[in-house]
């Protein structure tokens, strides 16, 4: 499944996976500002954001192809404006668009997969986000997948009982086999909510999550948030 | 629709990052009041059940099946400020783990599905959901029409902003796909909202209706035309000035005072796009303070 990969990748050992989440946070927003904020998107200057890229999954050891892959699941949404905008006489335009949006999400993949989720999460608590937040996201991602393994296995149920079925029933039947579905999932997920709770309590889960070591920003983070920096703003310029 | 980065223009995105901040924060204290630390993993697995319910198609006819987007379901469910946060929560690691929507366009997700699309979704059920039968359930249809639609056109109307090319012709289809979306999420939100109540009556939250419908309706109002209204009135002239046109009129027309916003510009601003955001936000708020002066009046004539 995509976040096993993720996770996978997330927990290897090499100098980007050393770096403190917050110094990986801060060079990701400086590469997005300055991929955003320029004025168009040579192809130089792209090539060159695409290589460096590259390079970093390279030295991560994350398998390139790998992430090149699941960073074009960006690219049926851009793919769709620039067909728009290239019909509309704008072929620049759809290029940058396009180029824009997977250098983007190359990005954004790079940094989790570098940095384990609650790293993560706690390197964005650092830099102020509410940690209430925070902490909704960390269960939202615990529980997606049980969750969503629990739906597969109900539709799994539902389709060989011909519930979810092409034909047979009319169609305000299977509307309505389809709310009830939903429905049960709903109480399931409630009720296991209700379950997690009181057995965090017990466990005395204090409303926070606590990594095994605090994470330290050394002098190794600095220098690479300060190249990161340098180098987006070098490139910016070509 | 998650906008990905590199889409929005720079004044789009780091406005609506800036917008998106406070909302945000505003939204989990009021979610704090409610939902002490302990009760977190209720609105997490809440949020993972909004993304499995994904899975779940509904059939609606000529071999198509849509699914719920489940933000005004949340709201029903947790009240309008945790269906916020969970949302928002749900955005953020869908930028960050699925690449779908964008980290500096985060703010503009946010705003549109977490913020202005769950308030869109729960204020008709706030307003009427406390009402006869028929009237609830319309409310919850209604709900979830709204956040829908409301959330993809202001979407089309940031990404107009930032000068994605946007045909009439496309423009148009798009809102029309966007309306089925919608009418489908009622249609969804409504037939679960149902389900669930025949399961657990107490998983619903109960509408206790608004103390200032006016000033609530005339402010759902106000965001819906705007949201609306910049798609189409933004290049074209409107219905009196082109009949000004026509009749030629236009060239003989002086300005018998001089107005602060004139075509709906803050001239004393250096960017056009600058312009037109603060003399929409001003016009708002405006419509607004009037709003508000006039129901105290209203209230204190009532007392009186």
């Amino acid at each position: 499944m995509h976040h096993a990969v993720i996770e996978r990748w997330s927990q290897g050992q090499s100098f980007l996976h050393r770096r403190d989440a917050r110094a990986k946070a801060a060079a990701l927003l400086f590469l997005l500002i300055a991929i955003a904020t320029g004025p168009g998107l040579p192809a130089a200057a792209g090539s060159v954001y695409f290589a460096i890229l590259v390079l970093g999954f390279a030295a991560a050891r994350v398998p390139v192809l790998g992430a090149l892959a699941r960073a074009a699941a960006v690219l049926p949404f851009s793919l769709a404006f620039a067909a728009i905008a290239a019909v509309s006489g704008d072929p620049a335009r759809a290029a940058i668009l396009v180029g824009k949006s997977y250098l983007s999400a190359l990005a954004v993949l790079l940094l989790v997969a570098t940095t384990p989720l609650p790293k993560l999460l706690r390197g964005f608590e650092g830099i102020g986000v509410p940690r209430f937040l925070l902490m909704v996201g960390q269960f939202v991602y615990r529980y997606l997948f049980v969750i969503a393994a629990q739906a597969a296995s109900m539709r799994l149920a539902a389709s060989c009982r011909g519930g979810f079925g092409k034909s047979g029933s009319a169609h305000e039947t299977r509307f309505r086999a389809a709310a009830g579905a939903l429905a049960v999932l709903f109480a399931r997920s409630y009720g296991a909510a209700e379950n997690i709770h009181r057995s965090m309590l017990s466990r005395g889960f204090e409303g926070h999550f606590h990594l095994l070591r605090n994470p330290r920003f050394g002098p190794a983070d600095w220098t690479f948030l300060l190249s990161s920096a340098a180098v987006a703003v070098v490139v910016r310029g070509i | 629709m998650h906008i990905p980065d590199g889409f929005l223009s720079t004044q789009v995105w780091a406005a609506l990052d800036v917008l998106a901040a406070p909302a945000v924060g505003l939204a989990v204290r009021k979610t704090r009041r409610e939902f002490d630390e302990g009760r977190i993993p209720l609105l997490g697995v809440m949020g993972a059940f909004v993304f499995a319910a994904q899975m779940i198609n509904f059939p609606v006819g000529i071999g198509t099946s849509g699914h719920l987007v489940g933000g005004a379901l949340l709201a029903y469910v947790l009240g309008w400020p945790a269906a916020s946060v969970v949302m928002t929560a749900i955005l953020a690691i869908q930028a960050l783990v699925f690449q779908d929507g964008g980290i500096l366009a985060l703010g503009a997700n946010i705003t549109n599905m977490a913020i202005v699309g769950v308030l869109a979704g729960y204020l008709p059920f706030h307003l009427w959901g406390g009402g006869g039968a028929t009237a609830r359930k319309i409310a919850i249809f209604a709900g979830g029409f709204t956040s829908v639609l409301v959330s993809a056109l202001l979407a089309l109307v940031q990404l107009g902003l930032s000068g994605v090319p946007m045909p009439a012709p496309v423009a148009g289809i798009s809102v029309g796909l966007f309306v089925v979306s919608a009418l489908l999420e009622g249609a969804i939100t409504l037939a679960v909202v149902q389900a669930l109540e025949t399961i657990n009556p107490g998983f619903v939250r109960t509408a206790r209706g608004s103390h200032s419908r006016g000033a609530a309706i005339v402010l759902a109002t106000a965001v819906f035309l705007a949201a609306v209204g910049v798609i189409f009135a933004s290049t074209h002239p409107d219905g009196l000035e082109q009949l000004a046109i026509n009749a030629g009129i236009s060239q003989r027309a002086t300005n018998l005072f001089a107005t602060p916003f004139a075509d709906y510009e803050a001239g004393f601003l250096q960017s056009a796009w600058l312009r037109k955001a603060a003399a929409g936000l001003a016009g708002l708020a405006l419509v607004c303070a009037a709003c508000i002066g006039f129901g105290r009046f209203a209230a204190r004539k009532r007392s009186a």
